[in-house]
């Protein structure tokens, strides 16, 4: 049945054949092509989908599109007249209200209603109205500050203009760097307010199929016999596929332990487990198909809980796995016996974590196609374009030349789009087969059935210190609850461990490790990767133990904190550390000498600190680049074998414009926009004459993608030598045309000129007025051209001006014992957060009112970006604290597969951040730049649980601290 | 989740809407704001091929003073009512609900109709309205019926319309002088979501500051929402405070019967209800004396 309807989108009639099943969302993006409308969630609890329907905001996921004639709708599109942006648009650009942009044209159409009614909101009004919104990156915070200051950008703002005020506001005199330091907006801001910017779920290709896959309705059994006959025979089904029609070859993450099939074999290990796919004309034709594949299971007894699958007599998931046992870490640094019987205070306790799952505001997607002459195009929302590559050779068996990965804008990661994924995988084969292009894109539900969450870690932590609280030894056992397949998991159980000693000295320190499998989704990497939890643990013990010896908590950190130029007990190199300076800034911007144990019940201050990687040493396989079926398993080199980061940059032939080739991966965290800068530095030219290309591997050289907080230092390298390779290229025809050494030539903003001696205020050697310059600077017009000029002098001479540039991490870094190579990294960061809060007593609720934030990053190349990173981090730190959890059915059915039942923090929940930075510089990163992606997350998790702590007087050792926990642990008390 | 499909029929007056419904019984659900309706259709809670639109009707929007009080339209969306200057003068206990209800792209379009007769435990409307006294009409191609708003839902997703019924108003009689009423919710959050657990409560006070007339409602801790009247008995006569409002919780706590979800255990929800029972006649006492300083 279709019916006709006239719609009125953004002032245009629109005569439409539709089925009245249609939702508004389907019929924009789908007929109208307005893709700016988002698809979060599909089910009214994300706000993505938010258009205005009569000037006020409904989620178009929930309206009939044949209810909606006479009605005027307003998408993202049609805000914009004539491509003037609204203000309120301006003012998300300016005030860091967007950051992966998938939250974002829906956050501006609910901020533009409210603005409409009532032009100057309160607070409070603004976090109402924008209380319907979901954002996972931003914490809401520049959001919030955008709509508060929307009244600024009512006239022609200059971007450029207020991004060097608050530079010289920040720096006070001339700063040493143009570009690096100052706090541009994005690069990428304008096209996410404008529903531009297009993720991979908003583009189609001609001829175009859609795929599904069918999951494990069970969570363990023996796949006996798969009918597909009756869904190949629905009409509009083009292919199906099983295990039997794709490569036997496993796929995963870590080399060692590739166990995943990419549709089930013999058999499921979770509810979800994938084991048929289809291609179909339309998504829903293929979901009904999916419903006509008949499966017959054996079912098998299956374990969800860590503790229980190490059981003498428990159901193995793997046969390569003994009891279960994925990974075993047998660490043991110093003398821990002596240690222990030496400390003055010794206190064990037992932490649980929570399985948080990353829920990225955008769902993943993949599209795939293939060339004639045999090149797999695949267009994927991943955070690591190349190992997708990499992963995808390896499973088809086919040069990784020959697979060209395109990463369209991605909205959000957070390690949840680290790995190959069964989209990626069976678009690829479906597309294989049907010789046309498949389109599979992920409903939330089935975000959550892949999973790669947060592993859930049983953690028994002893530490023992001296009377002054020094730590004198840590002793860690972790249980990880990885659930079933490896993915990420190698890695996460060392990180467990490695990551606890980078932030205080350990005299001693022994780690024991197991990874687990159990029938639940497979767990992976989520920001922090493998370390909040044991943080959160730590943390806790010792502020445990400061109360226990009568000191105050932040106080035992100074007295433990890292310092600069160490090697920690398990030989990681620490450089730049101001830790220290984090927990006094902290401590003196938050009152916290005035507050902690003054409050009155109910009210409570905590603190946490945490610090992580600036990028792993070592790549995730070994070996060269080359498909992984060539060679055998590579044994262990202590270095690099390749650069882990590569830059192009290719100057237009009239010099005007710089063009940034890297595969780094823009996920959201804003790398576009910090590789632009500091390829702009390093070039001399003012970043608005850049652009950056960073979504296709066919364009872009190889980066190893937005994992371990690595793309700031090792891109930020690869982006900044490549720009020196361009300037150096340039110095004998500028040295020319200045008349000065080539060596004496500096580019600047746009110029090329002579060296001034700093100390002298002059030319290094007198310089030659030259009469051929360009364009004529107003101070000293005789000593510098313009770099336009200079480069197309090259170009003339030599055809294309292009440098590049690479990086790989250091030789030799870690330890010479097994494992020793996860946590490395050529850079640590150090943070601080004090948390205050207030818990209603009677009901257990939580109420985070502030976060005073401190860190070292290292220089930071953009603040406001570190700023938002932090932000975003204590935001969903803090959620994940208090009210995250996948939860499980005792069938291993997951009880809350959505934003209805698992929740995130709103705009009306996140509290007050302040966030600052303190001043360090890292010899080993560029301009001095270290991480703030991942570290920022650390020391959220310590600093809730101690003030709830604080709150409440009693401490809840398992996450997420729920009003429930509180309420229990009040009344066991009493 | 996606959509089934399904058939719409739009209707444009009330006869026609219980025609179609009745036409197609048990195979068609009335459509409102579809918050509640599309939700439980892409996740195939409800599967049914005949959907009968009320939106085209539009004399059932609006709110309105009748001779005995208020009367919302069921097509009335929860911002619409929210606005009314009439439920923020003389009702405004309501707000307590449709303030902390959903977010606003939900408010818009969601209506009050919708929130009765979806008869979802933890929606908000039925325990406060219900305190209120409010009563539902029902119409149907036979005539039009009142009743009380405690009658409506009889268990989970299930009320007493009939095949051919559609509810088009509930009224919620003028309040007497000091009169006070409140709606108290507990959720794991602040924005967007839906009720842990809920108390109304309603009381009346006599000149000389004792309750004459009490009423609880409890929401989200049991299949429907859960008139106690003994804990209404159990305060008439008595000062009201802090002792009077503890009995009256514990008798809450113990006619509650609640469930354990991924939201909270069982236990964990009847403390709730005795917590909030107490908050609720709190503040409703506070607004009864407020009505007469
Ligand atoms: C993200 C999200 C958050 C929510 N949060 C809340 C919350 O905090 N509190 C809360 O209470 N609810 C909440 N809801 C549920 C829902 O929005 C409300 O119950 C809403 O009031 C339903 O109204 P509607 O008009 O959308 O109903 P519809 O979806 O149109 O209809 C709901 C049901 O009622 C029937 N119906 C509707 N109108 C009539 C009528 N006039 N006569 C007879 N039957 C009728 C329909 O047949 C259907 O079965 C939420 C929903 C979503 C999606
Ligand atoms: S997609 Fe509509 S609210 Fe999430
Ligand atoms: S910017 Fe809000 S979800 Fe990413």
């Amino acid at each position: 049945m279709t019916v006709t309807r006239t719609l009125n989108v953004n002032g245009a009639e629109y005569t439409l054949a539709l089925s009245p099943s249609d939702t508004l969302l389907d019929v924009l993006r789908d007929k109208l092509g307005l893709t700016g409308t988002k698809k979060g969630c599909n089910a009214g609890d994300c706000g993505a989908c938010t258009v205005l329907v009569d000037g006020e905001t409904a989620n178009s996921c929930l309206l009939l599109a044949a209810e909606m004639e006479g009605k005027a709708i307003t998408t993202i599109e049609g805000l914009t007249q004539n491509g003037k942006l609204t203000p309120i648009q301006k003012a998300f650009i300016h005030e860091g209200g967007t950051q992966c942009g998938f939250c974002t044209p829906g956050m501006v159409l609910s901020a533009t209603a409210l603005l409409n009614r009532n032009p100057s909101p309160t607070t409070d009004e603004i976090k109402e109205a924008l209380s319907g919104n979901l954002c996972r990156c931003t914490g809401y915070t520049g959001i919030l500050r955008a709509v508060r200051r929307c009244d600024h950008y009512r006239g022609d703002t200059d971007p450029s203009g207020e991004a060097k005020k608050e530079r010289t506001d920040e720096g006070g005199k001339r700063a040493k760097h143009d570009t690096v330091g100052v706090s541009i907006p994005r690069v990428d801001a304008a096209d996410k307010v404008t529903g531009r910017a297009q993720y991979t779920a908003d583009l189609s290709l001609p001829n175009m199929l859609h795929g599904k896959i069918l999951g494990s309705p069970i969570a363990h059994g023996r796949v006996k016999r798969i009918d597909k006959s009756k869904a190949e025979a629905l009409p509009g089904v083009v292919a199906v596929i099983t295990g039997d029609d794709v490569p036997e070859t496993m796929y995963g993450v870590s080399p060692a332990r590739y166990d995943e099939h990419i549709l089930a074999r013999e058999k499921v290990r979770h509810v979800g487990d994938e084991v048929a796919a289809v291609a179909a004309i339309d998504e829903k034709t293929a979901i009904k198909a999916l419903s006509l594949i008949a499966v017959e299971y054996e079912e098998l007894p299956a374990v969800f809980d860590q503790m229980e699958a190490v059981a003498d007599g428990a159901p193995q998931l793997h046969d390569r796995y003994k009891n279960n046992i994925n990974t075993h870490v047998d660490h043991t640094f110093g003398d821990i016996e002596k240690e222990f019987a030496e400390s003055d205070h010794v206190r064990e306790e037992t932490f649980t974590g929570n399985n948080v799952y990353q829920s990225p505001l955008e769902p993943h997607a993949s599209i795939a196609t293939w060339d004639h002459d045999g090149t797999l195009v695949l267009y994927s929302s991943t955070q690591v374009p190349h190992y997708v590559q990499y992963m995808m050779a390896h499973v088809l068996h086919i040069p990784l030349g020959k697979v060209r990965v395109i990463r369209p804008t991605v909205g959000g990661g957070f390690g949840g789009k680290a790995a190959t994924s069964p989209l990626d995988l069976c678009s690829a084969i479906l597309s294989k087969k049907t010789g046309r292009p498949v389109k599979m894109v992920y409903s939330r539900e089935e975000m959550f059935h892949y999973g790669r969450g947060r592993h859930k870690q049983h953690m028994k932590f002893k530490l023992g210190v001296d009377r002054n609280g020094k730590i004198k030894a840590f002793k860690s056992e972790i249980y990880l609850d990885g659930g079933a397949y490896s993915s990420f998991g190698v890695a996460t159980a060392y990180y467990a461990g490695s990551v606890v000693p980078t932030l205080y000295h350990f005299p001693a320190y022994k780690y024991d490790g197991f990874r687990v499998m159990t029938n639940k989704p497979a767990c992976g990497a989520m920001r922090g990767h493998g370390v909040p939890q044991p943080r959160f643990a730590f943390e806790c013990l010792l502020t445990m133990i400061a109360d226990d010896l009568g000191i105050d908590p932040i106080e035992i950190r100074r007295r433990n904190a890292m310092t600069p130029n160490t090697t920690t007990i398990n030989e990681m190199d620490i450089g730049s550390c101001e830790f220290a300076a984090t927990l006094d800034a902290a401590c003196e911007k938050s009152g916290w000498n005035e507050k902690h144990g003054n409050l009155p019940p109910g009210r409570g201050i905590g603190v946490g600190c945490g610090g992580f990687v600036s990028g792993a040493g070592y790549c995730i396989y070994r070996g060269q680049v080359q498909m992984s079926h060539e060679k055998g398993r590579e044994h262990f080199q202590k270095r690099s074998i390749f650069p882990h980061a590569n830059a192009i940059v290719k100057i237009s032939e009239d010099g005007m414009a710089a063009v940034l080739l890297i595969g780094a991966a823009e996920i959201g965290q804003g790398s576009d926009t910090v590789l632009t800068q500091m390829c702009a530095e390093s070039l001399g030219i003012p970043s608005s004459r850049m652009r950056i290309r960073s979504e296709d591997s066919d364009i872009s050289p190889l980066d190893l993608g937005a994992y371990s907080s690595r793309v700031t230092l090792m891109a930020g390298h690869a982006v900044s030598r490549a720009g020196e390779d361009v300037v150096n290229k340039m110095r004998p025809y500028a040295a020319r045309m200045l008349g000065c050494d080539e060596a004496d030539v500096e580019a600047r903003a746009g110029r090329m000129f002579v060296r001034w001696d700093k100390d002298t205020k002059s030319p290094t050697q007198s310089a030659i007025p030259n009469p051929q310059s360009a364009i004529a600077d107003q101070q000293s017009a005789t000593d510098d051209v313009a770099w336009e000029e200079v480069a197309r002098q090259y170009f003339n001479d030599n055809g294309p001006l292009v440098g590049t540039g690479c990086y790989k991490p250091p030789d030799g870094l870690g330890g010479d014992y097994k494992g020793s190579t996860v946590g490395t990294s050529p850079a640590y960061s150090f943070g601080t957060s004090v948390c205050e809060l207030g818990v209603d007593l009677e009901t257990g609720k939580v109420k985070i009112d502030r976060f005073t934030d401190y860190h070292d990053c290292g220089t930071p190349i953009n603040p406001r970006a570190v700023h938002g990173q932090v932000e975003g981090a204590i935001v969903m730190g803090a959620s994940e604290t208090i009210m995250e959890d996948v939860q499980y059915d005792a069938k291993g059915q997951i009880l809350n597969p959505d934003l209805h039942g698992y929740l995130t923090m709103t705009i009306k929940d996140a509290p007050e951040i302040f966030s600052g930075i303190v001043d360090s510089y890292e010899p080993r990163g560029p301009f001095g730049a270290k991480e703030i992606g991942e570290g920022s997350t650390l020391p959220v998790l310590g600093a809730v649980a101690h003030a709830i702590a604080n709150a409440t007087g009693v401490w809840i050792k398992d996450l997420p601290i729920t009003p429930e926990k509180i309420l229990n642990a009040l009344r066991d008390k009493r | 989740m996606y959509m089934p499909d399904i058939e719409l029929h739009e209707a444009t007056t009330l006869e026609r809407a219980a025609e179609f419904k009745a036409r197609y019984a048990p195979n068609a659900r009335l459509l409102a704001g579809g918050t509640d309706l599309l939700v439980d259709l892409k996740a195939r809670r409800i599967n049914v091929d005949h959907i009968v639109s009320l939106n085209r009707i539009d004399d059932l929007r609006g709110v309105s003073q009748t001779k005995d009080g208020l009367r919302i339209g069921a097509l009335t969306t929860i911002t619409q009512v929210g606005n009314s200057q009439l439920v923020r003068d003389r009702f405004s206990a309501i707000l307590d609900a449709t303030s902390r209800m959903a977010g606003p792209q939900i408010r818009n379009v969601a209506t009050v109709g919708g929130n009765l007769a979806c008869a979802v435990p933890c929606a908000d409307l039925p325990p406060i309205l219900t305190v209120m006294n409010a009563s539902v009409l029902l119409w149907s191609p036979e005539g039009e019926r009142r009743v009380p708003l405690e009658t409506l839902i009889v268990n989970v997703r299930k009320t007493i319309l009939r095949d051919n019924e559609v509810l088009t108003a509930v009224d919620v009689p003028t309040q007497p002088p000091r009169y006070g009423a409140a709606y108290a919710k507990f959720s794991l959050r602040d924005g967007m979501a839906i009720a842990v657990a809920s108390v109304a409560a309603g009381l009346t006070l006599n000149k000389d500051n004792t309750i004459c007339d009490a009423r609880i409602v409890l929401g989200a801790v049991a299949p429907v929402p859960k008139l106690v009247e003994s804990a209404g008995t159990l305060l008439l006569g008595q000062p009201p405070g802090e002792a009077a409002f503890r009995h009256a919780a514990e008798i809450a706590m113990k006619a509650a019967e609640p469930i354990s979800d991924v939201r909270g255990s069982a236990d964990f929800r009847r403390e709730l209800v005795g917590v909030l029972t107490q908050r609720a006649l709190k503040t409703a006492c506070e607004r009864a004396r407020e009505t007469v300083a």
